[in-house]
Formats: structure tokens, C-alpha cells, sequence
């Protein structure tokens, strides 16, 4: 079973070798690969010094964009799972062996979910997650309780799809999406440390949007999209692109 | 505002908003960029059926007729999204150009490599 850790890196150089260093040491069995999103600061020198597995985009792609180049890496490499980790050590390693125990059971993607035996605090950013939660609902019938947890397990269906397909970014109106397309989604108990290094991406204002966009996004135009089936094989997409 | 422009009003924002489905439905159209459109075509369908709001924001600049508002408003919401598609498409230029040179130096610098250890 080949498990790969797509671990996207936007100047990250305070986190990143905490989180590696604990990711190698105490978890050998895991392969990760650090996507470095055209980061300003030292971290692809940190990265290079300290012989991590490292691909370095040249431009910013955004985290969208950098998660689907671990996912491409993940496909052409023919991998069995493949896991969004966070850099700034917001995510758990010790987690990850039941979200797979929990995908050997037959899912197409296991979220490592805060809120599946806690309950959700009330506070303005779980009231977001808790919106979205009750769209996915809405538009999908089903409950996914931690919408927004960034811990995400993706078969190999999943990781060719992702992989291939546009308006597929790491966001819970993909999830929205794919759930109302059928496939399988579980959801397991982990914890998440609070941020370390390094200020949220989110402020008011780009919460507001991201709101806004998921919303609309998961109740309208999510219902008008067309399934597109994967058909090229990982050796002819390589040869694809480098024709 | 007259019935027939309104109606227009609704019937231009309607086309919109299924020619961007459609768009992102062939797979062409990120959902990001289709957002403003679909936003946009939403309000204007609300101005259409509820002309009371216009007439609100009419009075409150102290204009003479609704659709001078509507036209003002949508020349100013343009207006906007056409500077901040400006500073993308720089940004989006910047970009390539900087994927292109890099992609140029490092062939360079394999193709030296080469040629050294032929040398050697």
C-alpha cells in the first residue's frame, strides 16, 4: 500500500522541519513529497539542505495549484492513497493510520474530521463551516461534519480525477460535488493543533468571499456540472505533456 | 424604469448565467472567475423585479431617473472588474514570462553539463 503526504509549502521555513523531521523519524512507513509554492523565504533552501523530497513550482500557483502538482506526482508515480498535510504542523501524522484503516473499508475519500464525536464550537469560523455543512446537506443529502478540515485521504480514483480535471481544487465544494456524483465519502475523529507559524491565509473580508463563493458554488452551480470520466492511462498523460 | 427594459434586463442576465453553466459544464470556465458574473447577473435580475430598491439608491444621489442609476452602476461595477482583471493579466504575464525563462536557463545549464562531461 503506497501512501503519499502532498505537503504544500508557502514560506513555511519556521514549521517545515519540525514537521519533517517528526514525519520521518516517528513515521518511516509514509512517503510525502513538500509541494514548495514559490516561497519567498528559505524554505526550499531549508528543504534542499536537509535532503527532504521536494518539488519546487517556479511560480505561485496558490494552494489549489500546488495540491493538484502533488496529486499529478501521485498519479504518474502510480500511488494507492494520497493525503493533503499540512506544513505549519496544524495536522496530526499519528491520525493518519485510521483515516487508511478506514479507507481500506472501500471509500473514495476519508476526511479527518474534528467534529465527528466533539461537538462544533461556537465561534465565526465554525459558524462558516457549519453554513457549508448545512449547503452540502441541502444540496447533496448527506452529512459531512467537518467540511472545511484540510486532512483529506484520496484513493487512486480520486487522486487520477483531481489530478486531471479542472474546477477540482481542495475545497468543500469539490466535496459538495463528487458526493452528489455518488461517490463514497467517511469522515474520522483527529485533532489539529491551532496554527504554530505564520498568520492565516483567511481575514475577514477573504472569509466573506470564501463564504460566498462556496455557497453559491455548493447549492447552484454545482448541480450543472458534467461528470467527466477518466480515461487517459499515468504513462500516456507523461508522454502527453512532455509531446 | 419601463417593463420592456426590465424585461431585457432579465433576459440578458439569464443568457449570462447559462452561458457561464454551461461554460463550466464543458469544463472550460474556473468557478472562481464565473462567480462575479453569475453575482452580477443575479443583481441586476433583482433591480428588475423589485424596482423599488433602485428607486431608493435613485433618490439617494439625488438622480432624475432610475435607469441612469442602473446605467451608472453597471458601468461602475465594470469598471472595477475591468482594473482588477488588469492586475491579473500583468500578474498573469509576469508569470509566464518568468516560467519561460527559468524553463530556458535550466535546459541551458543541462545542455553545459553535457557538454562538460564530453570534454572531460
Amino acid at each position: 500500500m503506497k501512501v503519499l503526504l502532498i505537503i504544500p509549502a508557502y514560506n513555511e521555513e519556521k514549521s517545515i522541519v519540525k514537521v519533517i523531521d517528526n514525519l520521518k523519524e516517528n513515521y518511516p512507513q509514509y512517503e510525502y513529497v513538500i509541494i514548495n509554492d514559490g516561497s519567498m523565504d528559505h524554505t526550499s533552501y531549508i528543504c534542499h539542505k536537509n535532503k527532504y523530497d521536494i518539488l519546487d513550482l517556479p511560480v505561485n500557483l496558490g494552494l489549489a495549484g500546488a495540491f493538484q502538482t502533488g496529486l499529478k506526482y501521485a498519479y504518474v508515480c502510480g500511488y494507492d492513497y494520497a493525503m493533503q498535510f499540512d506544513a505549519d504542523g496544524q495536522h496530526k501524522p499519528e491520525f493518519i493510520e485510521a483515516m487508511i484503516k478506514e479507507m481500506q473499508k472501500g471509500y473514495d475519500i476519508v476526511i479527518g474530521s474534528r467534529f465527528v464525536e466533539k461537538k462544533r464550537p461556537f465561534t465565526l469560523r465554525m459558524l462558516g463551516s457549519f453554513l457549508i455543512s448545512v449547503a452540502t446537506r441541502m444540496s447533496t443529502g448527506k452529512k459531512i461534519k467537518d467540511p472545511t478540515s484540510g486532512m483529506r485521504l484520496f484513493n487512486a480514483k480520486m487522486i487520477a480525477e483531481f489530478a486531471l480535471n479542472l474546477n477540482y481544487g481542495p475545497e468543500p465544494d469539490t466535496i459538495s460535488y463528487l458526493l452528489k456524483q455518488g461517490a463514497t465519502i467517511s469522515e474520522v475523529q483527529v485533532e489539529m493543533d491551532e496554527r504554530q507559524e505564520g498568520e492565516s491565509y483567511l481575514n475577514i473580508s477573504r472569509s466573506m468571499m470564501y463564504m460566498l463563493r462556496m455557497l453559491l458554488s455548493i447549492l447552484f452551480i454545482q448541480n450543472f456540472r458534467k461528470r467527466d470520466r477518466v480515461r487517459k492511462s499515468n504513462k500516456s498523460y507523461m508522454e502527453g505533456e512532455v509531446k | 424604469m419601463a417593463l420592456v427594459f426590465r424585461l431585457l434586463l432579465i433576459i440578458v442576465s439569464i443568457l449570462t448565467t447559462l452561458y457561464m453553466l454551461r461554460k463550466i459544464r464543458q469544463a472550460k470556465l474556473q468557478i472562481e472567475y464565473a462567480i462575479f458574473w453569475l453575482i452580477f447577473a443575479g443583481l441586476l435580475i433583482i433591480f428588475s423585479i423589485f424596482p423599488w430598491i433602485v428607486n431608493i439608491f435613485t433618490n439617494l444621489i439625488g438622480m432624475q431617473a432610475p435607469v441612469n442609476f442602473i446605467f451608472l452602476f453597471v458601468i461602475f461595477i465594470l469598471l472595477m472588474k475591468l482594473f482588477l482583471v488588469t492586475i491579473e493579466l500583468s500578474q498573469l504575464e509576469y508569470k509566464v514570462k518568468e516560467l519561460a525563462q527559468k524553463m530556458a536557463i535550466e535546459e541551458k545549464l543541462k545542455r553545459d553539463e553535457e557538454k562538460e562531461n564530453c570534454i572531460k
